[in-house]
């Protein structure tokens, strides 16, 4: 039982990340259409300039966020605008070969500068531990599903009502009749994509300290993100976050009480299952 | 009407010439292209047998990994483990990557699945087929299987290496063109184009969407589980974190979707282009900095796409003074 507990809660700590993640990608999927398959190597650019900034400066992971999320913000807007906007009225695959293409950029210039060897970065509150009744918590992970939730609330806050929030949601409710009320929706976005990239930087500063990290870890990011993203219904911000749980917590059941090779099925099986049932996602309430 | 215009492609004395430089090009190549040379047409055959399904149908689908793999492990395993001929091995994987074809596309058709949660599900499949692969030891486990050594058997499906292999990977590759060209004339080609553009309408003026899937992925997946046989042999050594792999989709989706989605030589094209150009760029900047390689290769994929983002063979058409094929409706 306790055992049971403790997966449950890591599931859901390690959940919340993975639906913040998935919330930068459903936010430009919902604006722009594009499914960025370079994702998660953004998520590892994020984390390897932590390890930078730590090894160069002895920065924390959290601290680096000053640097890196502004940083992180300004890639995803110029890469927006200069790379993928040209070309995002064609073919939905070429858009996803673009972003391939970045990926492969991402990945190998991390190479060229870090090397392939797996490297961590280390920070303050790697080491803690809370401890509730019997259930373990690592300090990062506590920190991280806070941080996660709060920053969610925050996004929906934006979305909700704020003016580029309100012209975010009209670009994704219909993009030509925000254009006829005055919406630059190429501008809008531009800043989506960028907010999408900004988040991944937090959610690199989350993930980062203590995480052995190595250069071709992205793509394993990028499947989680695809996943939780399609299980939430691609827009919907509490089935993605609902999304992310569900992922996390069968990551975590399925490494305590499965065999290794049955247990990274897990996931998997239990996405294909519920696809299967709702195939348009654990949609429910407004998105 | 519709066989005519196949007949017209197949007449055309440029295809001809193509042919015949590729079909006697080894004889003046050295060692090393002769490899690339096979890659790339190994390539060609893949792109092109999945261009069935994703390209002229508009099925995005990431599961191809699942039928390189039965065609490369269980052909070799069946052979190393059962001593079954791989003639034989190699039809078997075929008709089994056949029938799980059928199912994968039933499920799409019974569950009306979007073209990202279709895309996400293959894709899901092939990460468990993975998993399942290393951990099964019939198939080789995580160490693989070492295929014997190739003396040139034709019966015991070897190809000699070098030239031979190289011809063997001419005909599955020629095959699997011809098989785009036939089906792009064929009535299983207008459907599928019709499903593509719009599903709803196909139903409505009679389109049997259900069997069009099916027959479109079952043909896929067997010519798909077929190259499978031909690489792993040519490889000799067959990795399962190579062929099983989703990354070798990601590869064949890439090479397709930059030569050209949807036409018969698109995706061939794309293969010839990228794949030389990445083997070589190996060879070239691989021991100068670990990475350097892929980077420049990405750049150039980066390049490639905003140059052409209509596909590749577009682009060389509109160069030939042709005129450039409509461009596909992006799926929603």
């Amino acid at each position: 039982m306790d055992e049971l507990l403790q997966a449950l809660v890591e599931g859901i700590l390690i959940g919340s990340t993975y639906g913040l993640i998935a919330l930068g990608m459903g936010l430009v999927y919902g604006v722009s259409g594009i499914v960025n398959f370079a994702h998660g190597d953004f998520i590892l650019l994020g984390m390897y300039m932590c390890l930078g900034l730590y090894s160069a400066l002895t920065l924390d992971p959290y601290v680096s966020l000053i640097i890196t999320l502004p940083a992180m913000t300004v890639v995803g807007a110029l890469v927006y605008r200069f790379v993928i906007r040209p070309i995002a009225s064609h073919h939905l695959l070429m858009v996803v070969q673009l972003t391939l293409g970045l990926t492969l950029v991402i990945q190998s210039g991390l190479l060229m500068v870090f090397g392939g060897q797996g490297q961590r970065t280390p920070s303050f509150v790697e080491a803690k531990l809370f401890v509730v009744g019997d259930i373990v918590m690592r300090g990062p992970h506590v920190i991280a599903c806070t941080i996660s939730f709060a920053l969610a609330g925050v996004l929906f806050v934006i979305l909700r009502s704020t003016d580029v929030g309100r012209s975010i949601r009209a670009v994704h409710q219909n993009a030509r009749a925000a254009a006829l009320m005055g919406i630059d929706v190429g501008r809008v976005q531009t800043i989506a994509f960028a907010i999408g990239i900004g988040i991944l930087a937090i959610a690199a500063a989350l993930l980062a300290p203590g995480a052995s990290i190595q250069p071709s870890d992205g793509l394993r990011y990028t499947v989680i993100t695809l996943l939780v993203i399609v299980l939430g219904g691609m827009t919907n911000f509490v089935g993605i976050m609902l999304g992310g749980l569900i992922i996390g917590c069968s990551e975590a059941l399925g490494t305590v009480y499965l065999s290794e090779t049955l247990g990274g099925l897990l996931p998997y099986a239990i996405f294909v299952s519920i696809m299967l049932f709702r195939p348009r996602g654990l949609t429910w309430g407004t998105s | 009407m519709m066989r005519a215009e196949l007949w017209k492609t197949l007449r055309s004395p440029l295809l001809w010439v193509v042919f015949a430089i590729a079909a006697l090009g080894p004889l003046e190549m050295s060692s090393y292209y002769l490899h690339v040379a096979t890659l790339a047409l190994i390539y060609v055959a893949l792109c092109s047998a999945w261009n069935i399904v994703g390209g002229i149908g508009g099925q995005i689908s990431l599961g191809h990994s699942l039928f390189v793999g039965a065609g490369s492990l269980l052909a070799s395993a069946l052979l190393l483990k059962l001593g079954i001929n791989m003639w034989v091995g190699m039809l078997i994987a075929a008709v089994l990557s056949g029938a799980l074809g059928a199912v994968i596309a039933w499920i799409d058709f019974r569950f009306r699945l979007g073209h990202l949660s279709f895309a996400l599900i293959t894709l899901a499949f092939a990460e468990m087929a993975e998993i399942v692969a290393i951990g099964w030891d019939f198939v080789g486990g995580a160490s693989g299987l070492l295929l014997p050594r190739d003396t040139g058997d034709f019966f015991a499906f070897q190809f000699g290496g070098g030239r031979g292999s190289y011809w063997a990977a001419l005909t599955v590759a020629a095959i699997c063109v011809l098989a785009n060209l036939a089906i792009l004339n064929a009535p299983l080609g207008y459907w599928l184009r019709c499903i593509r553009d719009n599903e709803d309408a196909a139903r409505a003026i009679g389109v049997g969407v259900l069997r069009t899937k099916m027959l479109a992925m079952v043909i896929s997946a067997m010519l798909t589980s077929i190259v499978g046989t031909v690489y792993a042999r040519y490889l000799a050594f067959v990795d399962p974190y190579q062929l099983v792999s989703p990354l070798i989709t990601i590869e064949i989706v890439l090479f397709a979707t930059v030569g050209g989605l949807g036409s018969a030589f698109g995706p061939a094209l794309g293969a010839v282009v990228l794949l030389p150009l990445g083997e070589i760029l190996r060879g070239k900047l691989g021991g100068v900095l670990p990475g350097l390689h892929a980077f420049v290769y990405g750049l150039i994929v980066i390049a490639t796409i905003m140059l052409s983002p209509r596909g590749l063979l577009p682009l060389f058409s509109s160069w030939l003074g042709g005129k450039a094929a409509p461009e596909s409706k992006a799926p929603a």
